[in-house]
């Protein structure tokens, strides 16, 4: 379904160029919920805005359902970091979740049985006449993803969605996420920087390597899909997994990373 | 979290009967010294002539701006007023967000435009007299001229400074060009806009009464120009209670609006604070 | 060829883009009555304006009204700012004082200067003097609002530390109140400054004190000198430019002092 091939992103700055990307290929298929973790400073979402064609790459081949990806498309939605900022203030919950549809040319009673739907999806159905600004972090993140379901993507990238919420709301979150993802199916690729979350939601680990950033490796995340926060870490697989993962971290960044496996 | 502590109904007395002794009790000792110390305009000699008593300022006010003189002279100078604000936030708003999303057209009309913001207001009338003539539209050209340019000014940097996050959500999910200006690029530059709007209607009020002063026949400038010319020094106070009471309630209407209009904002900035 | 991300060449791109626009702007206004769309009676060519502001800026008694002016404007600001900055810090130092006044500003502020003219005038006649009182009313009121924000921004803290080590009351003006408003006041005053010069020469224009604008009305009413009209007024925005960014670069200095010695006291 997305296929990237040798995809290269360099940057001119003030201090002269920056090769974000240097070669990052993967593929992913439909219904696959793939997590991409990596050093801090390696680009995550570098490469996050080009595959969702907010940036244009330096080369290489981004391809979406066989077809090349020059722009922003229906097919991904997108959940950003900063929540705060990427909700509108003025709008409500419901006009936030709303507002993508606005433009889908869909009958109002449709456009509002989604928004309604997504909201239910997220648990958020009482809170829809609130703004944003009036509800905690974790709530507003909620509202971003369920903007993003509302949508109704084939894909829902997400980058570093939980990384400004406490950890309670973020496991709350996460399970939110693995809901999502299995009774909806939509495909997810999931940018983090937390290791242990990367194990425990994906189906698959994308390790990336340092600055020129490429895939080291693909981890294959064989754990059940039925996962509980309590009972999943305490598998011995589990750790296990993350162990593997965070080595292949400590390693990329001690040196040049070289790919190891190519998915 | 307690619940909050009941407040004694005497306390509660206490502090609505402060606030209001607050509120009118230097206006009242002012008033009530003015009027003890100033003698009728018949019995007053030399400089006693230049303060008449609050009630002889009250009656010329009455005698001079209510019933007929209202019709005549308040209503028309208030009309033209409201059309040019009007006027002013229309072409402000909409020049001012064409300009301020081309930055290529912010910074080639930012030196033309910070001089017209510069030039003293009234000193553009005899322009415009020169321009359109003596007549209605002159004084509604006068009052935009100058109280475009802090409405037009604070859109641009309004418009302009829209979050770059906000913008890219915008562009991630495809939002039209006509549904972000209306969703995204107004309202985020509304609390500027606002700022730029209030600026404005003092400078709106001011113009409109010196608008009136020259070459004028009717109206509040007409009239106080009158007043000065003919030493009615009772009727020129009553001028300055006019159009302070004028300024007070476009602040005051203003406030209404702002709040509606930013009610988001405030909300806002409330919990960021608490 | 550097990119254009470059500071240095986007600086660059916004002085050439001006002036080209400054460019644009005055042969639009030269072609408009060249090609007749407005009569030049009324719309005077460019360089008509230019020649009669290149004729008066070497003429003594253009210097000298310009003079008159700026004096009217300079006096009526100091007092302005003087009794602001007194009146506001009493005020705002006291509670009970910002209580009690609290709403006869709220009604004298939106008083339109222009509204005190007659009043001033049959006081005292057609002079400087009655010109002052208009400057010095509506300037009054940009500081003073400045001033009483800037006298509640005091940090509590520093205050009561202040007031704990038991300085005297001129100490803790000095060194607690003053700096924290002191950019409150190099903003008031570069505020005070801007309405202090609408009023010079609003007062020109409606009292008739000698001055710019005065000489701005002679020209209106002169038939056939629209180009001296034109120029007066731009001599004005050139003013009130002028006095904009003076102000500006002062208010910036004070700050940038201010800060970096805030910066040391917290070191």
């Amino acid at each position: 379904m997305l296929r990237v091939e040798h995809l290269r992103k360099v940057y001119e700055s003030a201090t002269g160029t920056v090769e974000a990307i240097g070669d990052v290929s993967f593929t992913m298929a439909e219904g696959e919920l793939v997590c991409v973790v990596g050093p801090s400073g390696c680009g995550k979402t570098t490469l996050l805005k080009c595959i969702a064609g907010l940036l244009r790459p330096t080369s290489g081949l981004i391809e979406m359902d066989g077809q090349p990806v020059t722009g922003p498309t229906p097919s991904m939605a997108l959940v950003f970091q900063e929540y705060g900022r990427s909700l509108f203030p003025w709008l409500t919950v419901r006009g936030n979740v709303e507002l993508p549809l606005r433009h889908k040319k869909l009958p109002r009673s449709q456009r509002a049985r989604m928004v309604d739907d997504a909201l239910v999806a997220v648990g958020l159905a009482d809170a829809a006449k609130s703004h944003p600004w009036q509800l905690s972090g974790g709530m507003q993140q909620r509202v971003a993803i369920a903007r993003a379901i509302a949508y109704e993507p084939e894909v829902l990238i997400m980058d570093e969605p939980f990384a400004a919420v406490d950890a309670q709301t973020r496991a709350d979150l996460e399970d939110l996420v693995r809901d999502l993802h299995r009774t909806r199916g939509v495909s997810i690729l999931f940018v983090t920087h937390d290791i242990d979350e990367s194990v425990y939601l994906g189906e698959r680990v994308l390790v990336l390597s340092t600055s020129p950033t490429s895939v080291r490796e693909s981890v294959a995340v064989d754990l059940p899909a039925d996962r509980d926060q309590i009972a999943t870490r305490a598998l011995p697989r589990f750790t296990e997994l993350r162990t593997h993962v965070y080595g292949q971290i400590q390693r990329a960044k001690q040196h040049a990373g070289v790919p190891s496996a190519v998915p | 979290m307690s619940a909050p502590p009941r407040v004694r109904p005497a306390a509660r007395l206490r502090r609505v009967v402060a606030n209001v002794l607050f509120a009118v009790g230097l206006p009242a000792l002012v008033l009530l010294a003015w009027e003890v110390l100033a003698k009728a305009p018949e019995d007053a000699v030399g400089v006693e002539k230049f303060y008449p008593g609050p009630f002889t300022v009250g009656a010329a006010f009455v005698d001079n701006w209510t019933g007929r003189a209202f019709a005549e002279d308040v209503l028309p100078s208030v009309y033209r007023l409201a059309i040019g604000i009007a006027a002013s936030i229309v072409i402000g708003i909409a020049v001012g967000t064409v300009i301020g999303l081309a930055r290529w057209l912010r910074e080639s009309t930012e030196p033309v435009l910070e001089f017209f913001r510069a030039v003293p207001p009234p000193a553009l009338i005899p322009i415009v007299m020169l321009l359109l003539g003596i007549n209605d539209e002159m004084k509604i050209a006068v009052i935009v001229s100058g109280a475009v340019w802090p409405i037009l000014l604070n859109t641009i940097e309004g418009v302009r400074g829209t979050d770059a996050v906000m913008t890219e959500t915008a562009d991630a999910f495809r939002i039209t060009w006509w549904q972000r200006l209306w969703f995204l690029v107004l309202p985020a530059a509304s609390p500027r806009i606002m700022t730029g709007v209030r600026q404005g209607l003092s400078v709106a009020l001011i113009l409109m009464v010196i608008s009136e002063m020259f070459a004028s026949s009717s109206g509040l400038g007409y009239r106080i120009v009158y007043f000065q010319r003919n030493y009615l020094i009772a009727e020129s106070w009553s001028g300055i209670v006019l159009l302070g009471l004028m300024g007070v309630m476009l602040a005051v209407l203003f406030g209404f609006v702002e709040r509606r209009v930013l009610r988001w904002y405030h909300g806002m900035r409330e919990v960021e604070r608490g | 060829m550097t990119s254009p991300s470059d500071p240095r060449w986007r600086s660059l791109r916004k002085v050439v883009l001006g002036i080209a626009g400054l460019l644009a702007f005055l042969v639009v206004w030269q072609l408009v009555p060249t090609l007749g769309l407005v009569d030049r009676e009324y719309l005077p060519y460019v360089t008509d304006v230019g020649a009669r502001l290149a004729r008066e800026v070497v003429d003594l008694a253009f210097w000298r009204r310009l003079g008159l002016t700026l004096q009217a404007w300079a006096i009526g600001l100091a007092f302005a700012s003087a009794a602001a900055v007194v009146l506001g810090t009493a005020i705002g130092l006291v509670p009970f004082l910002r209580r009690a006044t609290h709403t006869t500003v709220e009604f004298l502020r939106p008083i339109p200067s222009v509204a005190i003219v007659p009043v001033a005038v049959i006081i005292q006649g057609i002079n400087i003097e009655a010109a002052l009182i208009i400057i010095v009313y509506a300037s009054f009121w940009q500081m003073f609002v400045q001033v009483l924000y800037g006298v509640a921004d005091i940090d509590v803290v520093a205050r009561d530390t202040a007031r704990g080590f038991g300085l005297t009351r001129w100490e803790r003006l000095a060194m607690v109140v003053f700096p924290t408003a002191l950019p409150y006041i190099m903003t008031g005053l570069r505020l005070a400054a801007s309405v202090a010069l609408i009023l010079a020469i609003t007062a020109e224009m409606v009292i008739g004190n000698t001055g710019l604008g005065t000489l701005i009305m002679q020209s209106r009413s002169t038939p056939g000198d629209a180009a001296g009209l034109y120029a007066f007024v731009v001599v004005a925005g050139a003013l009130g430019v002028i006095i904009n960014l003076v102000f500006r670069f002062i208010e910036r200095r004070a700050l940038h002092w201010h800060q970096s010695v805030r910066g040391e006291e917290v070191l």
